[in-house]
């Protein structure tokens, strides 16, 4: 007999059951499966299919056969195998469909949409293709899976961090909410060590994300968002400003996407006058010199003469 | 039907297949074998293979009426007998939390056709798989805006559509030049939350990819052209050239990042804690323009002909330090 066959087979006769079944009684039922071998075997066998059946998702429990709790039993709970009824649009399941396909090559996604698809609209669903994506394009982050778990768990995680001025520290941080923005994952949390709520990119994090302790919950009121500051080094607290001058090549795009932006005027060489927050360090000098000569730093002094030291730098 | 055959993918992945193909049919009899292998993401042999076997499984002790029906015909899918299969299994916590995540990060992409839908999709999600699989999630995730919205991206997917030239300005992070050139848009699509069209381009008579949010004028030349069968999902981002120069560099821990951010094509780490690298450069330009972000960070290995082009872009950039007085009070 398939495996598949035999599989399916227990699927039904457990979730059909009224009373757990013990393994003998498994074996009676399905003797094809379970009684073409000796005992001992084909305990083996059940213990793996018994495995594939929860591996899959299928929640085989196991309970007392009588009120004396001789002998133990198996069974799966109608109320706990069926997938609740989720009151979903074709518009929306199709919009989850094209999200689940939206990159990488994780299957997860996938395989939780097609549950859902049974309640779609078969018509509805045939004209939906997902979006064409590169396959460049990362799958889920394993570490931004693990941090939702201790999120929903209320629990701490613990990581190493490269800071984008490229400092490697470990964290232990209160996982409060994911932010995307653009496109990049965020984890916001309480930084234990700093006392401070601070934001992470998932992409700047150092091999795994391990769950630490329960974690504190987050402050009445809190938003992630809030925390992710798109500034054009990364995340950070804006605290400080600078004055930037952009060539027309670049203005149009340079700060797009990015908050807390104010357009100063043109400049009478047509350049472009911005405002922008900047968080402390040098990460504005850095971002400024990656237009090169596109952009020109204009306030705060002692920022401009970081910048005119450097380039000097390269050219002594 | 076709007899079942031997071997092929994992028995677990076959039956977590089959517990939803399954309800999805008593729900909609007569769906097509080919809507089903493109919803299920299966290949037709082993979707036959799998309803061969379930044509021979059902409840134990399989009396009359017992054992699952399966009937195919004119290519159409019908199963009755199978009323404990009529709901799917429940979503795990993975697939769950996987979903979810994968919804909110597409609601947040600028230009994603259905972002409302989305959005309302996760928070039912939520609301419905509540605690137990979701935990205290539901909520703790968020969209901060802040992608990039590409301006033009309607004018290019309506080219796309009706095979329409377009005349556009294009700001190419390589050489860091604006330039005009008439494009074919053949397929627009995503990549790490940006938007790319693939197009044969005429200035320089070759296939190209374009990032849509530096197209900063996009206009129908009122031409029509013969699709080339350009494909742009599933293709690397980056495209190996004949005129790729091998630049190599020496990272420090400042600059590391950069083996991350662009394709590069050989590392080695180096007894003094550096990294090198060697990635692949068509035009020069950009690379020193990263160079001199980096400062002190990187060490240029070859070619030669990049620290020129450094001291080029360093003494342009001082130019401007040196020529104009930070008079912003001349703004107009």
């Amino acid at each position: 007999m398939h495996p598949l066959e035999r599989l399916v087979n227990l699927v039904a006769l457990l979730l059909e059951s009224t009373r757990p079944l013990t393994f003998d009684q498994i074996r009676e039922a399905m003797p094809e499966a379970y009684a073409q071998q000796e005992v001992a075997s084909a305990k083996r066998m059940f213990e793996r299919d018994k495995d594939i059946l929860r591996d899959v998702g299928v929640p085989v429990e196991v309970a007392a056969t009588d009120a004396w709790d001789v002998e133990q039993g198996y069974t799966i709970s109608k109320e706990r195998y069926y997938l609740p009824e989720i009151d979903l649009t074709p518009e929306e399941i199709s919009a989850l469909f094209v999200a689940a396909h939206a990159g990488g090559e994780d299957a997860t996604a996938e395989q939780g949409v097609r549950k859902l698809l049974y309640g779609a609209d078969g018509a509805f669903l045939a004209r939906t293709s997902p979006p064409p994506v590169a396959s460049e394009s990362r799958g889920l982050d394993a570490r931004l899976l693990a941090a939702a778990e201790a999120i929903g768990d209320r629990a701490g995680v613990r990581f190493t961090y490269r800071t984008s001025r490229g400092a490697r520290s470990e964290r232990l941080v209160d996982a409060y909410g994911l932010v995307v923005r653009g496109g990049q994952w965020y984890l916001v949390g309480l930084d234990r060590e700093r006392g401070e709520i601070r934001s992470f990119r998932f992409s700047r994090m150092v091999g795994e994300l391990e769950r630490a302790d329960a974690a504190t919950p987050p402050p009445d009121g809190f938003r992630a968002a809030d925390h992710v500051v798109a500034a054009p080094w990364g995340p950070g607290d804006a605290r400080e400003h600078a004055v930037v001058a952009f060539s027309p090549d670049v203005a149009w795009w340079a700060t797009s996407g990015l908050d807390g932006v104010e357009a100063l005027g043109t400049r009478e060489d047509g350049w472009h006058v911005m405002r922008l927050p900047t968080a402390p360090g040098d990460g504005i000098v850095s971002w400024v010199l990656s237009f090169g000569p596109d952009a020109e730093l204009l306030e705060p002094d002692t920022l401009r003469a970081d910048i005119v030291r450097r380039l000097e730098a390269v050219l002594a | 039907l076709p007899e079942p055959r031997p071997g092929g993918t994992k028995a677990s992945e076959r039956l977590r297949r089959l517990l939803v193909i399954v309800p999805y049919l008593v729900r909609h009899p007569g769906t097509e074998l080919d809507e089903l292998c493109r919803l299920f993401g299966v290949d037709e042999a082993e979707l036959l293979d799998d309803l061969g076997r379930l044509f021979l499984s059902g409840l134990p002790p399989y009396g009359p009426g017992d054992l699952i029906g399966v009937d195919i015909e004119d290519g159409r899918v019908w199963i009755d007998m199978a009323d404990y299969f009529s709901r799917p299994l429940r979503i795990t916590r993975p697939e769950a939390l996987a979903l979810y995540l994968r919804g909110t990060a597409l609601a947040d992409t600028p230009g994603v056709a259905g972002s409302s839908a989305l959005a309302t999709a996760a928070r039912k999600l939520g609301d419905a798989l509540g605690r137990e699989t979701l935990g205290e999630l539901a909520g703790h995730v968020e969209t901060a805006g802040g992608g990039r919205p590409a301006g033009s991206l309607d004018v290019i997917r309506h080219a796309v559509e009706r095979h329409e030239r377009l005349r556009i300005a294009y700001y190419a992070q390589s050489s860091a030049e604006t330039t005009e050139r008439d494009i074919d848009p053949e397929e627009v699509f995503l990549a790490v939350g940006r938007w790319y069209v693939v197009a044969w381009d005429h200035r320089s008579d070759e296939e190209r990819l374009f990032r849509a949010d530096r197209i900063r004028s996009a206009v129908a030349t009122g031409e029509r052209f013969e699709p080339r069968g350009l494909r742009g999902a599933g293709r690397p981002l980056y495209t190996p050239s004949e005129r790729d120069v091998d630049v190599r560099l020496r990272l420090g821990p400042d600059a590391r990042w950069v083996a991350e951010y662009y394709a590069v094509d050989e590392t080695r780490e180096l007894d003094d804690g550096r990294l090198e690298v060697r990635l692949p450069a068509a035009r020069l330009e950009w690379v020193a323009r990263v160079l001199l972000r980096l400062g002190k960070e990187v060490e240029v290995v070859e070619p030669e002909s990049l620290t020129d082009r450094l001291v080029d872009v360093a003494n342009r950039t001082r130019r401007r330090y040196v020529d104009s007085s930070p008079d912003i009070l001349s703004v107009g």
